[in-house]
């Protein structure tokens, strides 16, 4: 994470780099050292001495250009003050390794006599040192200067990429996740027995079929229609709280009752969508459904000095059945009433009474 | 063949022996709603074959096996636990997706006919399968396939294969149980399968070694070695 918040000062450079300059240096080496063996009447192993030293040298100081370059973030220069920059310290850091390379065998490479084609000598030979030196300043500098631009191009495209790569990542993590909340809200295993339930009903009594398909239809849609941060009137949750109800009665038949308690004026008030809808469920899955005679879920809303007190209490199994999946429903929809409500809003599950589990949601009346 | 259907929706049940009513060889002779009325009807009515709901209140169709004494074959139903079935290492069984595909169920019945009319008879009431969980895993364990069981404490160890699951009841009460044409009481902790008997070696005092195919030497103890002669002719 370090590098993506401060990329123009990573100091420590990667393996790529070090690979780049290691390749780069040497094989424009052995070119020169190609082109001196061809040209220079020396001995070969003088010529790969002079080159390993002056390749070496120069990888040194192009590491140093590097760390000036990445302490005074070039990376986020406009162009003009980066070339600026770029020249004047190419042109600076070539000198030393100018002055040492006319003093050596290879200097005859670009200072080499050209002769015409009498044999005469036109320009080279002969000339002065200072005059060596400066052909080797230009020569270094222009070198330093590409190697620059190489170094810009390449860093610059290879964090485009990583970029990429972070992007797609993070938009795949994001997915997985949507995925993840979709799955859990269409309920599989209420999904499969519903559909049995409604294949069952096809045949020994079709009406109740249709209001079947019609009431897993409702609950469906409206699962996939809500998001995290709506908020709807209680009327509207507890609307689909009955169409589910009545699809889950399909199935458990004479096992599930419920029973309803809400006074008119709690109507009106607006909660989060599907809160109502996951209590009710839960009441079901892991209460009246654990029970071999099933039970009777109970409802009640009711409003006192500008807070909405739901409750809703179901029949349980002696030791509850599996409390960590019922905790976790319970931490989600706290968290949500956290985030919507601030403090406001409170949401606890009741176990004290043996036999019986009650949710309790309080929420404030005005958001 | 008999048939017995477990599930704790009465839609489920009807659903599913509405399904079954063309399968005239298979006689649906109850349908149970929860674990502990199945325990009792599967003991009453010791039918052949069970269609078992997973998921059910008050514990899961393998808690149901895990009390029977007389297992018979199961093909599990369920709506959406797939991954309740990976627990079965071992052997294939069959489960169904509901709703229930007909194609499907006439599938595992066919598979099912199959498997079992080839089957060497058995004496009459004796065990055919165990059902074994253990920790994490469960298998249904055919009996004649076991080679070896020890007593281990409270518990007994099936040598199988190359497993060795442990059943958590008293060698007494399975040896009640097992065919006594087929298997062999060889001393205070073991008992053998007759049909995986290697070789036998006289031992020390009366007593005899039996090597077992794929498994360890047992003795045999002087007590009981002679009536392995009589019951082998050894």
């Amino acid at each position: 994470m370090a590098e993506v918040r401060t990329p123009a000062l990573r100091l420590t450079p990667s393996r790529a780099y070090w690979t780049c300059q290691l390749v780069g240096w040497g094989a424009y080496g052995l070119a020169r050292f190609y082109a001196a063996v061809l040209f220079i009447p020396t001995s070969w192993v003088r010529l790969a001495a002079e080159i390993l030293a002056l390749h070496a040298a120069a990888l040194g100081i192009t590491h140093g250009l590097r760390w000036i370059a990445t302490r005074g973030r070039w990376k986020s220069l406009r162009l003009p003050g980066l070339v600026l920059r770029i020249v004047a310290s190419s042109a600076l850091a070539a000198i030393p390794i100018s002055v040492a390379t006319t003093f050596m065998a290879v200097d005859a490479l670009n200072n080499a006599p050209i002769v015409d084609a009498q044999g005469k000598v036109i320009m080279g030979e002969g000339s002065s040192p200072a005059y060596r030196t400066g052909v080797q300043v230009v020569n270094w500098t222009v070198t330093f200067a590409g190697w620059f631009v190489l170094y810009f191009v390449i860093s610059r495209l290879r964090e485009q990429q990583a970029a990429r790569l972070r992007e797609s990542e993070l938009a795949r993590a994001l997915q997985l996740a949507e995925l993840k909340v979709l799955k859990s809200q269409l309920n599989p295993h209420f999904l499969f027995n519903s559909l049995n339930t409604v294949r069952s009903l096809i045949s020994s009594d079709p009406s109740r079929a249709q209001d079947a398909v019609t009431h897993l239809a409702n609950t469906l849609r409206y699962t996939l229609n809500s998001s995290q941060d709506e908020l709807v009137t209680l009327a509207q949750e507890l609307e689909i709280v009955s169409d589910y109800l009545e699809h889950e009665r399909a199935r458990f038949e004479e096992r599930l009752t419920t029973a309803f308690e809400v006074s008119p004026d709690a109507l009106g008030v607006r909660i989060p969508v599907m809160l109502l809808q996951t209590v009710v469920e839960n009441a079901i899955k892991h209460g009246v459904g654990e029970l071999p005679s099933g039970g009777c879920v109970r409802v009640r809303a009711e409003v006192t000095d500008g807070v909405l007190a739901l409750a809703v209490a179901n029949p349980r199994p002696a030791p509850p059945a599996s409390g960590t999946r019922a905790g976790l429903g319970l931490k989600n929809a706290a968290e949500r009433l956290r985030l919507l409500f601030g403090g406001r809003a409170s949401i606890d599950l009741d176990l004290s009474v043996p036999g019986v589990a009650t949710a309790r949601i309080r929420i404030p009346t005005t958001p | 063949m008999k048939a017995i259907i477990v599930d704790d929706e009465a839609p489920a049940r009807r659903e599913l022996r509405r399904l079954l009513a063309e399968f005239s060889w298979l006689e649906i002779v109850g349908e149970v709603g929860s674990i502990a009325d199945a325990a009792a009807q599967i003991d009453r009515l010791a039918p052949d074959l069970v269609f078992l709901d997973i998921q059910m209140p008050g514990g899961s169709g393998f808690d149901l096996l895990a009390q029977l004494e007389h297992v018979p074959r199961v093909i599990f139903t369920t709506a959406h636990d797939e991954h309740a079935l990976r627990a079965f290492e071992v052997n294939a069984l069959d489960y169904l997706l509901k709703p229930i595909d007909p194609r499907r169920l006439s599938g595992a019945l066919a598979r099912l006919k199959g498997a079992t009319t080839p089957r060497a008879p058995q004496a009459e009431g004796a065990l055919e399968q165990l059902f074994v969980r253990d920790g994490p895993r469960c298998w249904f364990v055919p009996l004649r396939e076991v080679r070896l069981l020890t007593s281990d404490g409270n518990y007994v160890r099936l040598s199988w294969g190359r497993q060795q699951p442990m059943v958590g009841r008293a060698l007494a009460a399975i040896e009640q149980r097992l065919d006594p044409k087929k298997f062999f009481r060889a001393n205070r902790r073991q008992i053998i399968n007759l049909d995986f008997v290697e070789s036998v070696d006289l031992g020390i005092g009366g007593a005899l070694h039996v090597q077992l195919r794929d498994g360890p030497e047992i003795e045999i103890s002087r007590r009981q070695a002679r009536l392995f002669r009589q019951q082998t002719t050894v």
